[in-house]
């Protein structure tokens, strides 16, 4: 888990985390990426509660960076790997869910479930609330797969080179591949809309985007055995609502 | 006397970026990306700027017809949209990217992101509230 200035979200994302523990031994590593408020307060006055998160510091490097210190940390007998943002929660029995996939199909290397967009999070229930906006997708969210280790190994680092849409670059990168995976109707993460997303520049957001999608275009170019990625992306509810 | 041959950018829901000089369009509205050979990118980063189709063909480097087949399938796809506006000059690097192209003109669409580019996560937002402009469909 990346972290760069939540300290108003950062435990409600740990503890949906931690609830988790019983189904598989939990490492939960956080990389600081130089908050200058109360984020690693917040963070290391939880982790008196949970032994199982360890937290590191670096100065603001960006999220690539920080995403790849904390691949750096995987520890040795770790088999499976996911992200999850610290202002986003992971949905209460998602790595059971996922974990038995694996177990029930033992080639799987990934699974990519979906995602709830919700402006609303209880922070008590890490649910959301009853008047929230909700959208339910399978879009670009690290936080929706579980991958197996030799994946995380095979694919290498996240492309520092980005400020953001390092995910959408990374993701593109293994779906490409065309490994073996799983797309599971189960929501695993919410979303959390809020006015402080950082993905709300649009002309960097955009820009971002369309380096990603240029890299895998060349990569698909340069060899014509990767491929697309068709069928995995879609809105799934409402449905009868579509995009201005 | 020649047709106008002046092309803008069809709407704002076509963006586009180059990345050494290789050119990538979207078009928001329905999710599809294009890419181009390396002339198609230089040919597609003029048109897109104003330059006319007669100035590109005088350079030498591509010839007319397949020009006018390239730029019919830029209109069909509603990436550009004829314009009534005087021509820009063709920048001095365009004309060395395309003296330099090895490749001839061509452009591909992509449909496989389509969804995700319509949704998430590079529409504007609804400011303030944050939330991708939604409608609801007829």
């Amino acid at each position: 888990m990346p972290v760069y200035n939540r300290e108003r979200y950062v435990v409600s994302a740990l503890r949906s985390l931690v609830r988790q523990r019983d189904a598989t031994d939990l490492d939960i590593i956080v990389i600081d990426d130089g908050s200058t408020d109360g984020s690693a307060e917040a963070v290391r006055s939880f982790m008196g509660e949970s032994a199982c998160i360890r937290l590191f510091h670096q100065s603001n490097m960006g999220v690539a960076k920080a995403r790849n210190a904390g691949l750096r940390q995987l520890p040795p007998g770790c088999e499976f790997v996911s992200f999850l943002d610290s202002d986003d929660i992971s949905v209460a029995g998602r790595f059971k869910a996922d974990l038995a996939c694996f177990v029930a199909k033992p080639g799987l290397e990934l699974t990519y479930s979906l995602m709830t967009l919700a402006d609303r999070i209880d922070d008590e229930t890490l649910e959301p609330t009853a008047d929230s906006r909700t959208m339910t997708l399978r879009g670009i969210s690290l936080g929706t797969a579980v991958f197996r280790r030799e994946l995380i190994e095979r694919t290498g680092q996240f492309d520092e080179a980005f400020e953001q849409s390092e995910d959408t670059d990374y993701l593109l990168r293994i779906f490409e591949t065309g490994p073996n995976y799983a797309l599971l109707d189960t929501v695993a993460i919410y979303y959390r809309r809020h006015g402080a997303n950082a993905t709300r520049e649009h002309g960097d957001r955009l820009r971002n985007h369309l380096r990603a999608i240029h890299k895998s275009m060349r990569r698909r170019k340069a060899d014509p055995s990767l491929r697309e990625a068709p069928g995995i992306f879609e809105l799934k509810s409402p449905a009868n609502w579509q995009m201005m | 006397m020649r047709q106008p041959d002046v092309y803008a950018v069809a709407s704002k829901d076509i963006v586009f970026e180059s990345f050494d000089g290789d050119a990538v369009v979207l078009d928001l509205s329905t999710g599809k990306y294009f890419g181009f050979s390396d002339s198609g990118s230089g040919v597609w980063q003029a048109l897109s700027s104003g330059v006319s189709a007669a100035a590109l063909a005088e350079t030498g480097a591509i010839a007319s017809a397949e020009l006018a087949t390239f730029i019919a399938r830029l209109l069909e796809f509603g990436l550009l949209a004829p314009a009534d506006t005087a021509p820009n000059p063709l920048p001095g690097d365009l004309i060395s990217q395309l003296a330099a192209a090895r490749e001839p003109l061509s452009v591909d669409v992509h449909d496989d992101l389509a969804d995700l580019i319509v949704v998430d996560p590079i529409h504007e937002v609804d400011e303030p509230l944050g939330w991708p402009a939604v409608k609801q469909a007829n």
